[in-house]
Formats: C-alpha cells, structure tokens, sequence
C-alpha cells in the first residue's frame, strides 16, 4: 500500500502539465516553406504539452475561426486558442532585420480556470518560438498576448479552494463514516436499531442526510472564510457549489459506510481510509490539473468521484456556469451516491 | 389486531404454524464455518411466561436470541416469533431486544437514549414522557437522566441499555444477558420489574448464567454445545436429576447426555 502510495505521489507530484488541449488558428500569408507560425506550429506538434485539437488555415477563414475557437473555450472543450494573424512572418522578419515595425504577435484566447495551465502553454508557445529561430536568437521578436475567457484576476487559490472544499468534504464524510458506522457495529447498536421497525434504507438514508449536513456546514465556513481572508472570486452560484457538495458527502458517507461493512474492527477500517484518500488526493486535480497527472494514470482519474465535484464546482465559482452547464459532473455525482447508498443498505439488509 | 386476518395463503400457513405461541422453533440451526452453534433448537415458549435460557459461554444461547430477533439468518430450521416466520417484519415493533453489549449511544444522555428509541417506534410525546418516568424508577437512574452515558458506570449503562429496550412496552423482550454487572439490590428491583411485566402478560426470554436467577423463571432450558439438554421449571428440573439446585441439576443433565 504504501507503495502504491509513494509511485503515485512521485508520478504525479510536480509532474508536468501535458495533453492540454488546444486549437490553433493560422492565418499567416508567408508561403508554406517560410511561414514561421507553420514551423512554431509544427514545432509545438512534435512536444507533448499541448494536444493540438484542430488548425484552421486561411481556407477556413470564411467560419471565422476566431470566434469558433473562443466559443469552444467557453465551453471548456478545449484549454486555449493559439492566433496567428496573416502578417505574422512578415511583422517577425521586420522586426528582426532592422526593428522597425510592429513586433509579431501571437495571440492567445485562454480559459483562465486553472492559472498552472495556461503558464503551461504560454510557456511552451515560447520555447518553440526559440526552437524555431535557433538558440542564437539574440531578440526575440515575438511576443504573445494572452486573453483570458474565464477567471481574470483568478490566483493560485481561486483555483485551489474548489479543490480544498472538495477535499475537506471528503475526509470529513467519508472518514466519520466509517469510523462512526463501525463503532455503531461493534457496540451493537446497529444490532438494536435493526430490530426496531426502522428499515435499512431508512437507516442509510439518515446517515446520509446527517453527514451530507455535516460536509455542507464544513463547506460554507470554507467559503466565508476563504472570501473573508483571501478574497476569493465565486462567479456563480454558491447555492449550486453546495448541492454539489451535499450530494458529494452522501455518496462519501454510502461509500465509508460500505467499506467499514467489510472491516471487522476500528483498525481495520482506518486502513481503508488512504486507500481511498490517496487517489483521491492526487488524481482528481485538487492540487494540479488533471493534465498534470501522467497519461496511464489519468484513466484512474476518472474513476474517481472527487475529480468531478472540483471540476464542478471550479466551473461556478470561475467560470460562472449553473447548473445547465455542469449537469454532467453533477449526474456522476448522483450516480455515485445512489449506487453507493444503494449498496450500503443492501450490505445492511445481507447481515441479517 | 396486527398481523391477523392478511388475506394471502403464506401469511395464514405462517400463523397458523407458530399459532399461540410466542415463540417456536422446529430444529433450528446455525453453523458458523466449522462450528455448529445452535443445533437443531426446538423450543416453545407461551405467552405470559418467563423464559431463561441458561448455560456456559458458547452454548449457544446468544445466537439462538440473535435468529429469534433477525440478525442472523438460520441455516436449517424453522422459527415463529409471534406466530410469525423469523426475521418478522409485520410485528417488529411488539418486540424489544437487549442485545448482550452495552448498545447504546455513550456521546447521549440517559434521556436522549431512551427519546431516539421511543422516536424509532414513533411513540407519541406524553406516552414517551410517562414511560421514561416509570423506567427510570425500575433502573433507578431518574437522578441521571441528564448524564452523559459515558460518564455512566458499567452497571447504569447496563441498565439504561434494558430502559431502552422495555421503552416501547413490547409485548415480548428478547434480553441477553440482563443482569450482568447489576448489583445484588437493583437485580432484585430487576426481578420484581420482570414478574410485573409477566403480571400484564408479557413475555421474557432471557439468557443468563446466574443459575440462582434462572430459578426465578416460570420454565428453564438448559442449553450445551448448542442444544438444549433438558428444559422445565426449576422445581421438575431439580426433581428429574434429585438435585436441590439448578447448577448440579445442569451438571447432571450435561452427564446424562453424555459429552
């Protein structure tokens, strides 16, 4: 286990950001062969941050690409739109021969939820600006524009508190659960309350009414305090960014329920609680993008329930968006605490 | 009149079976991997009656109980509670079990313990607050009914644990082990409760391995390795094996079996 632990930590900790996808708009008129955006495009195709998704050229001028791209931004299909304007080699090759002229200029429409991604590609859109004109390159005379869709102004800890929110929901349902529901075993007063006429169902469904009230309060002073003392920007809907949280901390507390079912002890039950903390930690994208954590792994990712109340909540609290928007997350979400509830009362319903 | 009168054949057949009884098993059984923990039990036990079931650790006592109440599943065999096949749903709420630990909750008071168990048979306010009065007195913890449980001695605990399993007045009370830790003094309060409850026709089925107890009740079963080796009243018991005490009359029946 703590094997499994200290490869997935160093995997994942610090790794790069990669696979971030992004769309390219090329419209520079330099023939082919001497294009500069065509070889920085090209460079960048051959390194693995960013997932070229699609480049419109000037034939695709007529559907303004432009404002497509900008479109699938708001959409979060994609990270970014990378702009290169018809005169791009001609403004570089000015500039570079007798400095004259305006400086080339690429632009760069970006979703600015997550600050670490687009450092990630503005970064990378300037070490293949370096690849191409050569390491001799004394000026660079090209500089980039970046504008952001979402979270202008957005820090580190705009991106962060959806994250701790999630994460602090988590620990605190899923580890009272199963600790609360095995002792609720071992001092045999899930015994007594099974021979009352209340069902299993009913019992489940009150625990995980209790623990979803729990995270939920747990989640507001997070978000006071997060506005009081860091000023953290909530675009959308507070009231949304709590239902998620509420429906998140049932299925935390159906899960923790569960898993204490297969434990004979308080020990034994503790062990579960990395065993789940951990993944969920790491791979869900509290601290890092999920593009930061390495392709095999990102499979993991998805499996992991925490990764899509941060991806809903992050999208209210920067993007703005309701709950027409964030359905998808929120439907896994709800599958997840059905299914997990479900279980939970049919492993009480088995014991007898 | 619960249970009575369902329309469907099964109910009917289930009535009929266990009629009139409290509680009848038909060779009931339960294994445990390797281990036979009840073997082929029949018992009867008629209303109004004070039933103990006595014998050593591991004879299978608490596990008989456990079927009886529906938290374990036989392996073989048939049981009635209430002229209903175990686990019984219909007539759940007309029995009380006091589970053999101390099954209550020590973060709550005596009185939050006793209130969330009248809540769970939706028990009405002022039955709840004159039947809380009442059990305090039995278990003579009415000066402690703001105490936290944890703060309880072992004994109070045990006590407030049989409170909350006599609060909904069940017709009949599956107790493990009641009296374990009770002082002298209060067993005898215990004892008078129990005969007044036996007086308003209820009936107690309890296990216990205080053998100068079990000569209290109305019938006796002897129980070893999970079967039971002789039952009757204490006197018919002592009588059979020319015994003046329950514990050489256990110990004669255990010879006579053999084993």
């Amino acid at each position: 286990m703590p094997l499994i632990m200290i490869t997935i930590f160093g995997y994942t900790f610090g790794g790069d950001v990669k696979n971030i996808d992004v769309c390219v708009v090329n419209l520079d008129q330099a023939p082919a062969n001497q294009s500069m955006a065509g070889a920085i495009i090209s460079e960048l195709g051959t390194r693995d941050t960013l997932d070229i998704v699609r480049v419109y050229s000037p034939s695709d001028a007529y559907l303004d690409p432009v404002a497509i791209g900008r479109e699938k931004v708001e959409d979060a299909d994609i990270w970014a739109i990378i702009f290169f304007n018809e005169t791009f080699t001609q403004d570089a090759a000015a500039i570079a021969g007798d400095g004259t002229g305006q400086s080339a200029l690429v632009r760069l429409i970006a979703d600015g939820t997550n600050p670490n991604i687009v450092q990630a590609i503005s970064n990378d859109i300037l070490t293949a600006i370096r690849a191409v004109l050569g390491t001799s390159a004394f000026v660079v005379p090209i500089s980039i524009s970046t504008d952001l869709v979402y979270g202008e102004g957005a820090r580190f800890i705009d991106f962060f508190a959806p994250g701790v929110m999630g994460l602090a929901a988590m620990m605190v349902t899923f580890m009272l659960s199963i600790i609360s529901f095995i002792h609720e075993r071992t001092t045999s007063t899930l015994d007594r309350l099974l021979t009352t006429p209340v069902t299993e169902g009913e019992i489940v469904a009150g625990y995980a009414l209790a623990f979803g009230l729990v995270g939920l309060v747990q989640s507001i002073v997070i978000i006071l305090t997060a506005v009081a003392l860091f000023e953290i920007q909530i675009v959308g809907n507070p009231f949304t960014v709590l239902l998620i949280i509420f429906v998140f901390g049932a299925g935390n507390q159906g899960m923790g329920f569960l898993l204490s079912s297969l434990a004979k002890n308080e020990f034994q039950a503790i062990q579960f609680i990395p065993l789940i903390l951990f993944p969920s930690l790491l791979l869900s994208g509290v601290f890092w993008p999920i593009e930061a954590v390495p392709a095999f792994l990102r499979p993991v990712s998805y499996f992991v329930p925490l990764t899509y109340a941060v991806e809903g909540m992050r999208s209210i609290m920067i993007r703005g968006w309701g709950m027409g928007s964030i359905w998808p997350e929120f439907a896994v979400l709800v599958i997840f605490a059905g299914i997990m509830l479900l279980l939970s009362a049919y492993s009480l319903r088995k014991r007898r | 009149m619960s249970g009575a009168g369902g329309g469907k054949g099964t109910k009917m057949t289930r009535m009929l079976e266990g009629a009139g009884d409290i509680v009848r098993t038909h060779r009931l059984r339960k294994e445990f991997e390797d281990l036979v923990a009840v073997d082929d039990l029949d018992l009867k036990v008629g209303p109004g009656l004070l039933y103990g079931m006595i014998g050593p650790n591991g004879s299978g006592k608490t596990t008989a109980i456990k079927m009886l109440v529906g938290l374990l599943r036989p392996t073989a065999g048939k049981a009635y509670v209430l002229g209903e096949k175990v686990p019984i749903v219909d007539n759940i709420s007309r029995i009380g079990y006091m589970p053999q630990e101390m099954a209550i909750y020590a973060d709550l008071t005596v009185h939050e313990n006793l209130e969330l168990f009248s809540r769970l048979y939706s028990m009405d306010r002022e039955l709840f607050e004159k039947r809380e009065r009442e059990l305090l007195k039995v278990i003579d913890l009415s000066d402690r009914r703001d105490a936290l449980v944890s703060q309880l001695s072992g004994g109070m605990k045990h006590r407030t644990s049989l409170a909350c399993a006599l609060m909904h007045d069940p017709e009949v009370v599956f107790l493990d082990e009641p009296t374990v830790g009770v002082d002298p003094e209060l067993r005898v309060g215990f004892w008078k409760y129990f005969a007044d409850l036996k007086a308003r026709g209820k009936t107690v089925i309890m296990t216990t391995h205080y053998m100068d107890e079990a000569v209290r009740c109305d019938l006796v079963g002897m129980m070893r390795l999970g079967r039971l080796i002789g039952e009757g009243t204490p006197k018919e018991l002592m009588a059979m094996t020319s015994t003046s005490d329950l514990e050489s009359a256990f110990m004669t029946m255990a010879r006579k079996v053999g084993t």
